[in-house]
């Protein structure tokens, strides 16, 4: 290893950590079932080991995250082998199927997820202060890159973490949609077959678990993408130095790492077949795969749950001098709404798997109706959650289109007031809807009705945004650089998503459009108008801020043109397939049924849309080191991170601001929103 | 109020004990002799609103800190915000545990040991009691009146601890209430082992506490740990004032 290169140098290392690992895998495999396996469960899961720790040690050394996944490995193995003793002790099978029990697992993957914590260094400052040992206030980040790879306490820092996690894990989830839009791509089983074997999966349950980890890891990506908007941005619009606790930010995004791992590690412990929803009573009789799923979620909810209690105090307490609560910039009330829903709904859900998790291991009948349980509470407690979180994940989306539009359109934003409370109204209503999920599932039938009327009251707060998208736009003069055009594009996907979800709110026609492909189409037409696009808005409206460079202009333009055609082509063909009786989460499809043609549509289209993406990665990386360099107030914002100096000075604001004005008024001769203190002073003198 | 007379207000955390052991009492009372859930939960609510006010200071959300962010009083006002929404968040796993048990077991309960039930809730009551008065004295700058009640709160945690994972459990799976058994058996143990989860750490938080206050750390200005500790001590008291009513007096035994 002489070159000098540290990416070079660490992709050499990965291949060889992958082989190393995949080596390793096989070997123990064949000690444990004296048969040779190329595709046995270990075998994955150490290749994936191997080249993640070679390649981060490639990068930055024994230091930062190299330190804690090897940490995570060695907690795993501990707790496995501890529980495995135990076992012994009680006179049970030492080893399962998957090499360890299934109860060694769980706990190895706990006691693993907690090592890595320790082991990267995010819990160190708290150890210090229970022993009564003092800490420095700041900590000094190492220079350049390296200083993401490892615990800082920045939220600058931690915002990119969080987005390039995001980004990472939207690629693995849509790596896994491609391979099952494959699969789909025709009706009859054309690669993933009966006879087809992967870490103990035949081609079917290889096609379950790749289903139900693309939804997983979706949402997971999009929480982290989420936190990584409000990390980066919040404080820097509210004029804060920091976020209000940056080592409990730290934590929360660190907690995430160990957490993706414990997801991606199902894929090799017999995967699992709920889908995302994880219903019992499937779910307790799933392979070990989905415990791991379980834990995954569980710690990727603490990281969710930490960061909105960060960004409540953050924002009641840290705001510049002048800020109001009808000054707040629209994003920061976004994320209010956001944070107040995943502090509090997320508790459910990993309630709601915890239960599942001990039904699994020590047989209590949560769930179980032969010991007096009951499966459909699961459903209550899950979506108690998971409905509420679909606004979690949208609402920062809308809360930037919202953000961005006035800056494009040269206009103010309309109803400024309205849209800020609307966000609140979506999050509040959100908590009261979750049982529409549940129309066909056998739940009491008085039940249904109040969630109707509540369900569709949640059109009124977004029809707000939406009048107010609209009448903002109206004669203003528009201009569509790259991020713009992803605003339009949210505003268009995000409107058809909107307008498919009535129909489901509404009983009778629920009923029918249960569980098919209609229902697939509306929500990834929510999820893209609602976060997708207004995320990739964000990267090109921000990346200038964050890195000193732009991003180019002709590539994202491109990848823009890709991505929205193929997007509603897909999104429509599904919800065509969906009303002529497509299922969803199924590897075949009867030929009869006549729908082949659309199910390649789609396809290509998912392969054209996968394609921009990678655009769009080539784009980012690309523009980090050649893109043209941003001076000054790139797009003529009001905002004040515009008004300094890119990339964004350490401790941001070097002299503190008021706020003077209202945040929107574009357009307004001699209207100001903030006002720096030598500019105040100049003022005086003047 | 942090400089209000020491002695009115730990004659106040008395007055305020006194009526949450009348309280108490009073449950188990109308648990068996009127079986009134209503009356149950309006108790619960008073028992938890007077911990709340009077131990946990919850009105301290709404002091306005004078000095800058980077003062000391501001930032403890922010970690107080910090530690409420924590609770906030935590109270919704208790919410869902509440809302499996009633879901699960309706107007049934299992068939647990009563004397056993109330002698574990009073000791955590107690030791809320001596909570107070040890957030008192460091809030006055009495070292020696911390370390006592301190102390004795971190034993009674303990012999609450002890109580219901070393002598409740053995004596539930004797009578054949398991993990395994049934919904009942499954709500009660999850129900008491996410609560007792939560005592453990706080038993941790209280020891670590105690200790660095012993070497000094603390003083009646900066005592941000002391009052994190007691807060969150209360707060798991608080979910045991609705959880011992869920398990032991709401409901009738079915055998």
């Amino acid at each position: 290893m002489k070159t000098k290169n540290p990416v070079r140098r660490s992709f050499l290392l990965l291949l060889l950590g992958g082989v190393i690992g995949y080596g390793l895998g096989v070997g123990l495999d064949v000690l444990v079932t004296g048969q040779l396996d190329f595709a046995a469960p270990l075998t994955g899961m150490f290749a994936l080991l191997g080249t993640s720790v070679a390649y981060f040690f490639g990068l930055v050394g024994y230091w930062g995250i190299t330190r804690g996944l090897v940490w995570q490995v060695i907690g795993t193995l501990a707790g496995g082998l501890f529980v495995s003793g135990i076992r012994v002790l009680m006179g049970l099978e030492a080893f399962g199927g998957f090499f360890f029990s299934e109860p060694a697992w769980v706990f190895g993957g706990l006691v693993g997820g907690l090592s890595f914590l320790v082991g990267v260094g995010a819990v160190t400052d708290w150890y210090k202060w229970a022993k009564g040992e003092p800490t420095s206030e700041h900590h000094h980040d190492p220079e350049g890159y390296v200083k993401y790879f490892g615990v800082s306490l920045d939220h600058k820092v931690i915002g990119i973490q969080y987005t390039v996690t995001a980004l990472l894990l939207m690629g693995i989830g849509g790596l896994f949609a491609m391979i099952f839009r494959t699969e789909l791509a025709a009706s009859q089983l054309q690669f993933l077959t009966t006879t087809f074997r992967a870490f103990d999966q035949n081609g079917l349950q290889f096609y379950n678990t790749l289903m139900s980890l693309h939804g997983i890891i979706m949402i997971i990506s999009i929480l982290l993408g989420v936190a990584g908007m409000i990390n980066y941005l919040v404080p820097l619009l509210i004029g804060a130095q920091d976020m209000a606790f940056p080592r409990l930010n730290a934590f929360s995004f660190w907690i995430a790492v160990p957490a993706a791992v414990l997801l991606v590690s199902a894929l090799f412990l017999g995967g699992f077949d709920t889908g995302w929803t994880g219903y019992p009573p499937l779910s307790a009789r799933s392979p070990v795969g989905i415990q791991m799923f379980f834990l995954g979620v569980f710690l990727a909810g603490w990281s969710s749950i930490l960061g909105g209690l960060n960004l409540l105090a953050t924002v009641v307490r840290m705001r510049a001098r002048g800020m109001t609560a009808f000054r707040m910039p629209i994003f920061a009330w976004a994320a209010i709404a956001t944070s107040l829903i995943s502090l509090t709904a997320t508790q459910f859900i990993g309630l709601s798997f915890q239960l599942v998790m001990f039904q699994r291991l020590l047989g209590m009948g949560f769930f179980d109706p032969t010991k007096g349980g009951n499966p459909v509470l699961f459903q209550h407690m899950f979506w108690f959650y998971s409905h509420p979180a679909v606004y979690v994940f949208v609402l920062p989306g809308l809360g930037i289109i919202s953000e961005l539009l006035p800056v494009f359109v040269r206009k103010p934003l309309y109803g400024y007031r309205w849209v800020a409370m609307s966000s609140l109204g979506i999050a509040l209503v959100g908590f009261l809807v979750w049982a529409h999920h549940m129309f066909a599932s056998g739940m009491n039938e008085y039940l249904r009705v109040p969630f109707m009327y509540s369900t569709l009251l949640v059109a009124v707060p977004t029809g707000v945004k939406f009048f107010s998208w609209v009448a903002t736009l109206w004669k203003g003069k528009i201009t569509t650089p790259t991020p713009m055009l992803f605003v339009l594009g949210a505003i268009l996907v995000f409107l058809v998503g909107g307008l498919t979800g009535p129909p489901h709110g509404t009983i009778s026609v629920d009923l029918h459009l249960t569980d098919t492909y209609f229902v697939v189409g509306h929500f990834h037409d929510t999820m893209f108008g609602g976060y997708v696009f207004p995320f990739f808005a964000a990267l090109y409206y921000w990346f200038p801020k964050a890195t000193g460079r732009r991003m180019n202009e002709t590539l994202g333009k491109l990848h823009f043109w890709l991505m929205t055609p193929s997007f509603f082509v897909l999104t429509f063909a599904m919800m065509r397939v969906g009303l002529l009786g497509m299922r969803r989460r199924i590897a075949d499809y009867d030929p009869l049924l006549g729908f082949d043609l659309s199910h390649l549509i789609m396809t290509i289209a998912g392969y054209l849309i996968f394609t921009s993406v990678v655009i769009f990665v080539y784009n980012f990386f690309h523009s980090l080191k050649h893109g043209e360099l941003a001076e000054g107030n790139l797009w003529n914002s009001r905002s004040p991170e515009w008004l300094v100096p890119s990339p964004m000075p350490v401790h941001n604001y070097d002299q503190a601001f008021e706020v003077v004005g209202e945040p929107y008024d574009y357009g307004l001769d001699g209207s100001r929103y903030v006002q720096f203190e030598d500019e105040k002073i100049k003022d005086i003198e003047g | 109020m942090a400089h209000s007379d020491k002695k009115a207000v730990l004659n106040q955390g008395v007055i305020i004990f006194v009526f949450l052991t009348v309280l108490t009492l009073l449950e188990f009372f109308i648990a068996i002799t009127m079986a009134s859930v209503v009356l149950l939960v309006v108790i619960a609510l008073v028992k938890a609103g007077l911990v709340g006010y009077y131990y946990m200071h919850i009105y301290r959300l709404n002091i306005d800190d004078e000095g800058g962010h980077d003062s000391y009083p501001y930032k403890t006002g922010t970690n107080r915000l910090g530690l409420w929404l924590f609770l906030l968040s935590d109270g919704f796993v208790f919410a869902g545990l509440a809302v499996a048990r009633f879901n699960l077991l309706g107007l049934t309960r299992p068939h647990l040991n009563q004397t056993l039930g109330l002698i574990v809730t009073a000791v955590l009551l107690i030791s809320s009691f001596f909570m107070n008065r040890a957030e008192t004295s460091m809030e006055h700058g009495d070292r020696k009146g911390f370390v006592l009640g301190m102390s004795i709160t971190l034993v009674l945690g303990i012999a609450f601890l002890l109580g219901v994972v070393g002598v409740e459990w053995p004596q539930a799976i004797h009578e054949g209430i398991t993990p395994s058994s049934g919904a009942e058996g499954a709500i009660f143990f999850m129900m008491t082992g996410m609560h007792a989860f939560h005592v453990l750490t706080g038993v941790i938080f209280l020891a670590v506490v105690l200790r660095n206050g012993m070497r000094g750390l603390y003083s009646g200005e900066k005592h941000w740990a002391v009052e994190a500790a007691a807060v969150y001590w209360h707060f798991v008291d608080v979910v045991w004032i609705f959880f011992y009513p869920a398990l032991y007096l709401i409901g009738t035994v079915v055998t």
